[in-house]
């Protein structure tokens, strides 16, 4: 280390810590001391493309798997994630729709869970903000509340898309998304080779190809291989961030400390620490996807330019949120669902329906012998969010009876919908939440405890873009 | 042997003894469910030993692909076969020509969306807007 002592120690460089950072920076030009602290490696775009297509590549071995980092008690239940540099901007999907203004609002609304301490209109200058850093590719007209064009152009629409479109207006809508639709800012355009965990062509955001250049001020001090484990904390303190590196256990000295993993490591280190707050690493979980293919009657649907070519909300908002769970529709463009069946090949299309979960007690991390690797038990879903699976099966041939329907087949609910959502959930006070608005714990005042750990609920909608906004929105209103 | 399919399946000592190398029940496996397409003769049989590759020394996936042909299983009753016949078609021009039945089917390489010309039969790549 260069110094000591640093104003700002930050665990982690993906999506929270990197927007967070990038905001912080432009309040503080210079003369800071800020240490980043990454658990894994630099594993580079051009390597892991080689790992995807067969080859070898030196650094394939660089970053353990996700299931080596947890010891996951429940393993029916899957949570992918990546450590390295840029954490899970190397292996997510790019999509990018916002909340809807109800969404931060359930228990004001339908009497579910709590509302969040910050709402969509406060959130709305940081979702631009966002979505200007990510150059995200979306239509004019959403369904949630937003002025003016989306830096990059629409997607194509697909055959099906165009009919429902036409059908439902802006509640179904070609899906913003951060896969661009033209070359941008070094990044190429989608090719809808539709395996974005690494993209084949780098239309992708990731954090390595953002051009955002965190990293590189002068200010900072990068160190890999770091992983933080537990602060030591004097009172309501946070004075030190302890952490391993090459097998060896070190402190530093820090004034703010900002927790930028992701929700599992999050709980973990707060657990470790000695956080007594009852709500830490509770109610931890993500949002319910299932899969249904739509074959189609003579009717090839050609022509979409992106992996999640659409989103549907015609399931997504109402009243009905007070019995059973709000759904969005994903509509994938895919090569995997073509039909065997002579001259019906391309008749399909096929729809993601994604149901916002409860952040159940019953579902939580916890800290297991090894202080780097936490426990995470998940019993199952909530009754909530089967409710919302039932009624769309009871809905969706009408909602599709504008299309040449054959026949819907629903798959089984996949094993993770590659979200990790909840477990230092944001609220007013330290009776409901483990954090506030900005996000920093209620009770050590010096820590930020950032990303998706902090929803309050687990909305349908994709995270990544609301918690990169809620980085911005919590670094510029702290400092 | 345990684990063919979703059950156990028992086999005639006889059939196992006299059967032909196993990629000749993949190929006829393809030719009988596409025998409306002409399927390139040497490239059928290169998709399928690529396909087996990794598994080709496998006692089990060998027999598994025996019992599939034997037993009559078709892609309506295997997800096995259905995935072998839905590679083989990404893995050709097929659907660069635009399914063109009168067309030969010639296969390109294993199917990878890092690798194959185009990987999505859907996209805009083969379908672009009209304006």
């Amino acid at each position: 280390m260069k110094y000591d002592y640093y104003d700002l120690i930050v665990a982690g460089t993906g999506f929270s810590s990197t927007f967070f950072l990038k905001k912080y920076l432009e309040k503080n030009k210079s003369g800071k001391r800020i240490l980043v602290l990454e658990c894994g490696q630099l594993f580079k775009h051009a390597e892991r493309l080689k790992v995807k297509r067969g080859e070898h590549s030196d650094f394939s071995g660089a970053n353990d798997s996700w299931e080596n980092k947890i010891i996951n008690k429940n393993k029916e239940k899957l949570w992918p994630f990546t450590t390295g540099f840029g954490g899970s901007s190397n292996c997510w999907w790019g999509c990018t729709p916002r909340f809807m203004p109800s969404d931060f609002k359930t228990k004001t609304l339908f009497g579910i869970e709590n509302d969040w301490p910050v709402t969509y209109e406060q959130l709305d200058p940081y979702y631009y903000e966002a979505e200007e850093l990510m150059s995200i590719s979306g239509p004019e007209e959403t369904p949630f509340p937003r002025k003016g064009k989306y830096p990059l152009p629409p997607h194509h629409f697909s055959a099906v898309d165009k009919i429902l479109h036409q059908k439902y207006g802006n509640q179904y809508i070609s899906q913003p998304t951060a896969r661009a639709s033209r070359a941008v800012n070094g990044r190429n355009a989608c090719m809808a080779r539709s395996a974005c965990d690494t993209c084949a062509v780098n239309a992708k955001f990731t954090i390595e190809n953002s051009n955002i250049n965190v990293y590189e001020n002068e200010q900072i001090e990068l160190v890999y291989g770091a992983q933080v484990y537990s602060l030591e904390t004097v009172g309501n303190v946070a004075k030190k961030v302890n952490y391993v590196k090459d097998g060896k256990d070190f402190q530093i000295s820090g004034e703010v400390i900002v927790l930028g993993t992701n929700p599992i490591f999050n709980s973990n280190i707060l657990l470790n620490s000695g956080d007594k707050n009852p709500l830490t690493g509770k109610g931890f979980g993500e949002q319910l996807g299932m899969q249904v293919l739509i074959y189609l009657d003579q009717m090839n649907n050609t022509g979409g330019s992106t992996w999640v070519n659409a989103n549907g909300y015609m399931l997504y908002d109402g009243d009905h949120r007070k019995d059973f769970a709000s759904c969005l529709i994903e509509v994938n463009n895919a090569p995997y669902n073509i039909r065997l069946e002579r001259g019906k090949w391309l008749n399909m299309a096929s729809f993601r329906m994604i149901f916002e979960d409860l952040p159940l007690a019953e579902n939580y991390i916890t800290t297991s012998a090894n202080k780097l690797i936490p426990e995470i038990h998940y019993k199952g879903r909530s009754d909530y969010a089967i409710k919302g699976v039932e009624n769309m099966k009871k809905v969706l041939p009408g909602i599709l009876s504008c299309l040449p329907v054959e026949k819907l087949k629903y798959l089984d609910p996949f094993p993770n919908e590659g979200h990790i959502l909840g477990g230092t959930r944001m609220g007013l006070t330290a009776a409901d939440s483990v954090v506030d608005k900005n996000m920093v714990h209620h009770q050590y005042r010096n820590v930020f405890v950032l990303g998706s750990g902090a929803f309050t609920t687990f909305t349908a909608s994709n995270p990544t873009l609301t918690l990169a906004a809620l980085s911005l929105f919590s670094a510029d209103h702290s400092f | 042997m345990a684990g063919i399919g979703t059950g156990l399946l028992i086999l005639p000592p006889a059939l196992y003894l006299a059967s032909p190398s196993v990629w000749k029940y993949a190929v006829k496996l393809i030719r009988e469910e596409l025998n409306y397409l002409k399927l390139e003769p040497a490239g059928l049989d290169e998709f399928v030993r690529d396909y087996f590759k990794t598994s080709s020394n496998n006692a089990i996936i060998n027999l598994r692909w025996k019992t599939f042909y034997y037993l009559g299983f078709n892609k309506d009753k295997s997800n096995q076969i259905f995935e072998l016949i839905k590679f083989y078609l990404l893995s050709t021009d097929f659907f660069i020509h635009k399914m063109d039945e009168s067309k030969m089917v010639s296969y390109l390489g294993l199917y990878s969306p890092y690798k194959s010309s185009v990987p999505n039969p859907f996209s805009f790549v083969l379908y672009p807007p009209a304006d």
